[in-house]
């Protein structure tokens, strides 16, 4: 019997009915082995088996790095703007001819690219998501959130309803839509994590969706009751729900960062914007980078960034330069800059045991990840 | 050929990376753990080539489920090896790469046409077909919800006796029209010389462009343009236009939107400014007949457009960035299609002193009465 929840990461399960999040953890994990070996006839697979002897013990096999090296690894993007221009330009023009559907198998082949460019150790990232799964998420979007909302907003006002259900209408669709944007934010995260690996091994984000949408809707309410100022305490209290539920297949991610911290940088990018045009939001920016790199941890280890302002206001007002002068032509370089930027200026520092860390992927849908892309609400991958 | 290749395994359950060599066999690959001597066979029917299609990727080969074990070899030469052993299996050929530049070429080239034909013909006329669908009742409320918005009741010029002689000649020109549009017509209290069509019938006058007219013809001439711009449901089908233009701009510019957005909406922009051009034209020759039918003298219309002409100054420049035709055009095409007709011998509102009208909004402008 486990002790640790597989899906949710409850520490302390006695049964087989995990407390938090009541999954059976025996079905769960035999669900996880059918996902892992798939579709092909098991009758082929018994006349494979005498040769077919997948190893058991991990302990075995012997790590291509010493175990628990002390190092300081960071990513690198190895492919090219061109490579994602080319690819744009097929996924531009069959996104075209198809009305649109193949839009979702675009967004695919541009994150499995960047992805599988992305070395980390030695290693290439993987992006397992399909273009099918991303249709079918945005069909339940759709139709579960995007539409009711569409409709509550303008039925009333056409059909020349009483002031009354209109107001009524207009309240629900608002409520309705502030559900769901904590709901995407945290939905689509949970999806691109599920579907990314590193040496096949899942990451994923095992939260509650409720306790996000609780806490995306208190601390908006109160920054709008403190006209902002509770903001810098909101991200501080996002990043941290976010990155301590997030997983690399046992592997837990941990963040220490507090509360208050950064509040006077804050409130002094605030002080100084009206005297550097601006620029002092930079300052904050590169300041919040270092800040969350610094508090996150993945075992012994911990990230480190370099983020300086001037290079990262640099990098913005010229990637801005860039797309709007070529009319977004340049995007496919734009990224790519933007990639090599935040790898160059991050690390991860310590002693790394990956001997030890075991697959543990999560079932997630896509249902979030459309939502998402009605709303515009991309939180990027990292 | 090479039969023989380094690779490294990744089996789905631990984050631990074994050394490996993989070896081409006739109908499967043979994978041998360098380190713990296992021997896996992977028959060539149930791998997949999930990475290695690009310069700079790793060959990966992926067996099983989702949760799949996974084989990685950095040399794209071992596609071709395989390949080359065996020709039935679809892996990526990295020999078709050198063809790649061409074929984005012919790419690019062929979704520059597929997005101008969509633009310039699927759009309109996907627009202009739903806009004849929408319940009249409806183009109605969203008119009133856009006059509302133009001339908000505290900015409108209400004077009861002199809205009767606009109505008056609003119902004269619409006289041989049978419609199911009910017109409304308001006076905006705003030196903008315009006049303004929303969906559903709502028509908003600003006193500027009333200030600016001479008889009941030439109010007459710029109404009878207003009506064809609702009867042709011009604004709900620009209102489409724009909601599926921005679908179009997000499915060409993909993951990028807001920033980019910024740099389009120009271009789109301008692109709706031509259809607009055409309405415009539509409108004009429409609005004209519409006179005509009615009985009334259309050289109004004409002399009142020649003086909006005058207004808008140099006619050669910045012809793009007009809404309205060139004017010049515009009056040739008017005078035109006037000419062809007897003048009519009665007049509107022979008896009326058209100047008592333009104090509508309660003092007339100083260039008119300069004792003011």
């Amino acid at each position: 019997m486990a002790d640790t929840c597989p899906k949710c990461g409850a520490t302390g399960v006695g049964s087989d009915r995990c407390p938090q999040c009541g999954v059976v953890i025996t079905l769960y994990q035999a669900s996880l082995e059918k996902l892992r070996r798939g579709p092909p006839a098991p009758v082929r697979r018994a006349a494979m088996a005498p040769t077919a002897v997948p190893p058991r013990s991990i302990a075995a096999a012997a790590p291509a790095r010493p175990s628990g090296s002390e190092g300081h690894r960071r990513a690198r993007f190895m492919g090219s703007g061109a490579a994602l221009f080319g690819i744009h330009v097929v996924n531009v023009l069959l996104t075209l001819l198809t009305l649109g559907v193949y839009f979702f198998w675009a967004k695919v082949k541009v994150r499995a690219y960047v992805l599988s460019e992305t070395d980390f150790d030695g290693d290439r990232f993987a992006y397992h998501g399909t273009g099918r799964e991303m249709l079918v998420g945005f069909a339940k979007a759709a139709v579960f959130f995007f539409i009711p909302i569409t409709l509550l907003s303008m039925v009333p006002e056409l059909t020349g309803a009483s002031l009354r259900v209109r107001y009524a209408a207009n309240l629900v669709g608002y409520v309705l839509a502030s559900v769901f944007v904590p709901m995407a934010m945290i939905g689509a995260r949970r999806y691109r994590l599920s579907r990314t690996s590193w040496r096949g091994i899942r990451f994923s984000l095992r939260a509650s969706t409720w306790d996000f949408v609780r806490l995306w809707s208190r601390s908006t309410f109160f920054v709008a009751c403190t006209l902002g100022l509770y903001y810098p305490i909101y991200i501080m209290r996002r990043q941290d729900f976010l990155t301590r539920h997030m997983w690399f297949g046992s592997q837990r991610f941990g963040f220490d960062g507090r509360g208050r911290d950064l509040f006077w940088p804050f409130l002094g990018m605030i002080v100084l914007f009206p005297f550097t045009l601006g620029l002092s939001w930079f300052g904050f920016a590169a300041k919040k980078a270092r800040y969350f790199a610094s508090h996150t941890t993945f075992g012994a280890a911990r990230f480190r960034s370099r983020v300086r302002a001037l290079p990262l206001a640099w990098l913005t007002i010229s990637n801005l330069l860039g797309l709007v002068l070529t009319l977004g032509l340049a995007w496919p370089w734009v990224s790519v800059r933007s990639l090599r930027f935040a790898y160059a200026n991050l690390s991860l520092d310590g002693p790394l045991s990956l001997e030890a860390i075991t697959q543990q992927a999560q079932t997630v849908t896509a249902t979030g990840e459309g939502l998402a892309g009605f709303l515009d609400a991309d939180l990027g991958l990292t | 050929m090479r039969l023989d290749w380094e690779a490294a395994d990744q089996d789905g359950r631990s984050a631990a990376r074994r050394r490996a060599t993989a070896r081409i066999g006739r109908a499967a690959l043979e994978i041998t753990l360098a380190d713990s001597d296992t021997r896996l066979l992977w028959p060539y029917r149930e791998i997949r080539q999930t990475q290695g299609h690009y310069a700079g990727e790793q060959v990966r080969l992926e067996r099983g489920g989702e949760l799949s074990e996974a084989l990685l070899v950095s040399d794209a030469a071992f596609l071709s090896a395989l390949r080359e052993a065996a020709p039935e299996t679809r892996f990526h050929d990295p020999a078709r790469r050198r063809f790649r530049v061409g074929l984005i070429l012919v790419a690019g080239l062929a979704a520059i046409a597929a997005g101008g034909a969509i633009y310039l013909f699927a759009l309109p006329a996907v627009a202009s077909m739903a806009a004849q669908h929408v319940p009249i009742q409806w183009e109605h409320r969203l008119g009133d919800a856009i006059v509302q918005h133009l001339a908000p009741e505290s900015a409108r010029c209400t004077d009861a006796a002199r809205q009767a002689r606009i109505d008056a000649i609003a119902a004269a020109v619409l006289k041989p029209v049978q419609t199911g549009y009910t017109f409304r017509i308001a006076v905006a209290d705003s030196s903008t010389i315009n006049a303004v069509a929303a969906p559903g019938g709502a028509i908003v006058v600003f006193r500027g462009l009333l200030d600016r007219t001479e008889s009941a013809e030439e109010l007459a001439g710029v109404l009878a343009h207003e009506f064809q711009h609702v009867l042709h449901r011009h604004a709900t089908r620009m209102i489409f236009q724009h909601a599926s233009a921005g679908i179009l701009m997000a499915a060409v510019v993909g993951d990028v939107s807001a920033v980019v957005g910024f740099g389009l909406e120009g271009a789109r922009m301008l692109g709706e400014l031509s259809m607009s051009r055409q309405a415009e034209a539509q409108a004009d020759r429409d609005g004209m007949q519409m006179l005509h039918d009615a009985g009334i003298d259309t050289a109004g219309m004409v002399t009142f457009f020649e003086k909006l002409a005058a207004l808008s100054g140099d006619p050669g420049r910045g012809r793009y960035l007009r809404s309205h035709p060139a004017p010049q055009e515009r009056l040739a095409a008017l005078r035109a299609l006037s000419a062809q007709w007897p003048r009519p011998a009665g007049r509107l509102m022979p008896d009326y002193a058209w100047n008592d009208l333009k104090s509508m909004c309660g003092a007339a402008t100083p260039r008119e009465s300069p004792a003011r």
